[in-house]
């Protein structure tokens, strides 16, 4: 039988943490595409990040399925195959380097699937190019900065050679130059190398450019969209603790004023051509 | 801002004494420590000296390194040298005046104490600073290997190792800021006796091991994310492999014994 | 009286072949209930900066004056620390005791007050920051959630009714919803308490739509000082140093880019939207 399925299959999935009183997830189901760049977004608590942990079998469903590419994650024989293809950076840049020296700290997926030394050198070295790091195969994990550190951890996971990169928060706790360049790299991974990306976010800024936003609230998905179908509900959204960018703020309280008819339009640039006309009528 | 934490005292170099494979420093080592204590003649610490003074230039490590080893040492080893000055009572009585009788054999017995544990402190001292603690590690693991066989946890143990010496700049860092927001609530490190002053420590003691935790937990989450299922089938991306230095140095090492028992038995 | 940082320097390492110099001469003054932005990106010299505020840190040379209080001075730097409530980034890093109550009880209790006043600022903080104060007699610091430790952390602070609040990035990590309440908190705390505020952000949206006056640092020493219009004026020099610029203003240029003319200084969205609906009607 030559049935296709999608990249990742999420069906129903309940999930309490240990002492907890109430349900994590409450019954989420999404599925996503190879090649896919989805954006999640929740407020604190709202359950966007056991996602990311069952995506990669670190969290088995309570109830309902996770498959990623056919593969159940309750299935433990799997468990390795799953952590291969789906590669997960997480929020707080400290908690994920594990060795001492950068360029061993990226060899560790490698090592731990006993790939052959040769082959480890050469990812290593691809991975640190990737994320522009390089130059710093040498140093010392705690003398760089957040953004270089998770750097690193994006190199570290990409030398798993993983065909889903998860961001769980990756970007919360870095500067704005450090943030920026993550989200560069990310979009330089999808596009170039076809890297199915699913960023879990609370800015909304980083959600703009996805191809698909998930919104989730109160350990369900309250409504999923394109970026321009999403950010055309800002009340909403600021309903559940979220809000729309800056830009689609602006534009949003030029139509309540009547200045410009309804649009979608989401970035600066956009905004800017649809204003002009209205100075330079004469 | 700690930035410049060094881990243990390692100081990066590039030289011959710095390339030699861990295993190889770490054997060595213990032949060196055999060395110290087959030294029964005085002038034969020469010989130890001159051997430290060689690795040092080698490994072109500034002499001051060599002093400040012997820095935590400044109390013990006066007082050790007076001990046995004082209290041996041995051989001929050299000075008697009042309580204080000196015998010859107190005097050797003094120097030789003072020279072994300073040329012990400082030839250690070099390992240390031309080996980087990961490479001890890894070093160790290796040599402990054959302890797998009786369930010896080498692996762990070596992992352990590693993520401890990752995260001690990390929890230093914390323990700065987490003090710095106490101090800002007018907490008070100083005043008062022993038992105020560690009551004092505890709005830092406790953030800091919360924070341990919760760095422990995200860390073992992160490494099962990463594919880690533990020692088995686990392949390194730098192996440790001997070369002709590892061979040079075992044969200077063995030289310097030789040289040892030698110029006892003939010279001195 | 306020504040006054008089020629402040400071070196790391100094006299060692990793000297680095943090702060390069730098001076300014903090008015009675002033509403101070802080801005420059990561190793500009900010923390290294709010901590020489409180005398946590002692400068190289040149001084700060907290209400007059010599703060290189060892036992005028208490009384001026006395004066000066400081949030850092982390709730983490400063919660600890076994209930919240009595978490922000430290601050109050270590200034050597009676216990009744200890318990009425205690419960007057918490109440600020909209937190129960009678729930939070049971609650352990460790069970609030994300945004409400970042609160009982704020309560801890102001529970020593500081004349001056200096907050380290108050709103990091935060959902949109959680840093719309933290701000509108410190803007209230502000007006209820009458203290002055220090805020070091990386949000240009969020300093440009409260502070007053703008300092921003870069390598150590101080870019620029000025009200937000001021600083605002000068997208060229921001973005040259690395700096994010408020969308309005962004959205501004990209106009005179196309022609239009734009006066300066709209970097709030209301003063964007204010004038576009007045230049629609004129044009």
């Amino acid at each position: 039988m030559d049935e296709r399925h999608s990249m990742i299959s999420v069906e129903n999935v309940k999930y309490t943490y240990d002492g907890a009183e109430t349900q994590a997830l409450r019954g989420v189901s999404f599925d996503i595409e190879r090649g896919e760049f989805v954006a999640i977004v929740g407020r604190n608590g709202s359950g966007k990040s056991t996602v990311a942990k069952l995506l990669n079998a670190l969290l088995i469903p309570e109830e309902g399925t996770v498959r990623i590419d056919g593969m159940d994650t309750i299935d433990e024989e799997r468990t390795l195959d799953i952590r291969k293809k789906v590669g997960v950076v997480f929020q707080n840049p400290d908690n994920q380097i594990v060795t001492t020296v950068v360029e061993e700290d990226v060899g560790f997926g490698p090592e731990n699937l006993g790939i052959p030394t040769e082959q480890i050198i050469r990812r290593v070295h691809d991975a640190l190019e990737a994320v522009d790091m390089l130059s710093y195969a040498k140093s010392a994990p705690h003398m760089l900065s957040g953004g270089q550190k998770q750097r690193i951890a994006i190199a570290g996971m990409l030398a798993i050679e993983p065909e889903v990169l998860v961001l769980d928060e990756a970007t919360a706790m870095l500067d704005p130059l450090g943030r920026k360049k993550i989200i560069d790299i990310v979009n330089e991974l999808h596009s170039k190398r076809g890297i199915t990306v699913i960023m879990i976010t609370q800015y909304m800024e980083e959600a703009v450019d996805a191809d698909r936003i998930i919104v989730m609230n109160d350990g369900l998905i309250d409504f999923t969209g394109s970026p321009r179908e999403v950010f055309a509900q800002g009340d909403r959204l600021r309903g559940i603790g979220l809000d729309v960018p800056v830009i689609v703020g602006i534009r949003d309280e030029l139509i309540a004023k009547g200045l410009i008819a309804p649009c979608d339009v989401l970035k600066a640039e956009e905004l800017a051509e649809l204003l002009c006309p209205l100075l330079l009528k004469n | 801002m700690l930035n410049d934490i060094t881990l243990g005292q390692y100081l990066p170099g590039n030289s011959a004494v710095h390339r030699l494979d861990p295993r190889t420093k770490i054997l060595l080592m213990i032949a060196y420590i055999v060395a110290i204590f087959l030294v029964e003649k005085m002038p034969a610490f020469i010989i130890i000296a001159a051997f430290i003074l060689a690795v040092t230039l080698t490994a072109r490590i500034p002499l001051n390194y060599l002093l400040k080893a012997l820095k935590p040492l400044r109390f013990i080893l006066p007082l050790m040298f007076l001990f046995n000055l004082l209290l041996v009572r041995k051989g001929n009585l050299l000075v008697d005046w009042w309580i204080i009788k000196i015998y010859d054999e107190g005097i050797k017995n003094a120097f030789f104490i003072v020279l072994r544990l300073s040329t012990l402190v400082v030839g250690t001292s070099l390992l240390t600073l031309t080996t980087t603690p990961i490479a001890l590690t890894d070093g160790l693991e290796k040599l402990m290997a054959p302890l797998k066989l009786i369930k010896f946890p080498v692996h762990e143990l070596a992992m352990m190792m590693t993520i401890a010496l990752r995260f001690i700049p990390t929890l230093i860092e914390e323990a700065d800021k987490i003090q710095k927001a106490q101090l800002a609530r007018g907490a008070d490190f100083e005043s008062g006796n022993v038992i105020k002053r560690a009551k004092a420590m505890l709005p830092v003691l406790i953030p800091l091991i919360v924070n341990s935790f919760r760095h422990a937990g995200e860390l073992a989450m992160a490494m099962e994310s990463r594919c880690y299922h533990g020692g088995e089938g686990r392949t390194r991306m730098r192996v440790l492999k001997l070369q002709w230095g590892d061979l040079a140095a075992a044969l200077i090492t063995g030289a310097l014994i030789a040289a040892i028992l030698l110029s006892q038995r003939f010279l001195f | 009286m306020p504040i006054v940082v008089e020629k402040l320097s400071y070196t790391y390492m100094q006299n060692t072949a990793n000297a680095h110099t943090a702060l390069d001469d730098i001076s300014f003054t903090v008015g009675d209930s002033e509403f101070i932005g802080l801005i420059g990106h990561t190793g500009s010299g900010k923390s290294t900066l709010i901590q020489q505020l409180n005398g946590l840190m002692q400068p190289t040379s040149g001084r700060v004056l907290v209400d007059g209080y010599d703060m290189n001075d060892k036992k005028q730097r208490a009384k001026g620390r006395a004066l000066i409530g400081m949030a850092f980034q982390y709730p983490d890093y400063q919660l600890f005791d076994s209930t919240v109550f009595a978490d922000v009880s430290f601050g109050p209790r270590n200034m050597k007050l009676d216990e009744a006043e200890v318990k009425r600022l205690a419960a007057e903080a918490l109440e600020l920051v909209g937190l129960d104060p009678a729930e939070m007699m049971e609650k352990s610091p460790f069970e609030l959630s994300g945004g409400q430790k970042r609160r009982a952390a704020l309560a801890g602070i102001i529970a020593m009714r500081p004349k001056y609040l200096v907050l380290d990035e108050p709103m990091a990590g935060l959902d949109p919803g959680g840093r719309r309440d933290v701000l509108e908190l410190i803007a209230r705390l502000r007006a209820e308490l009458g203290c002055a505020v220090i805020m070091v952000s990386h949000s240009m949206d969020d300093i440009a739509r409260s502070a007053e006056r703008i300092i921003v640092l870069n390598n150590g020493r101080i870019r620029m000082i000025g009200t937000p219009e001021q600083v605002f004026a000068d997208t060229a020099e921001l973005t040259e140093i690395g700096l994010d610029v408020p969308k309005p203003m962004q959205l501004a240029a990209m106009l005179k880019q196309r022609g239009a003319a734009v006066p300066d200084g709209l970097y709030t969205e209301e003063s964007f939207i204010e004038w576009l609906g007045r230049a629609v009607k004129h044009a």
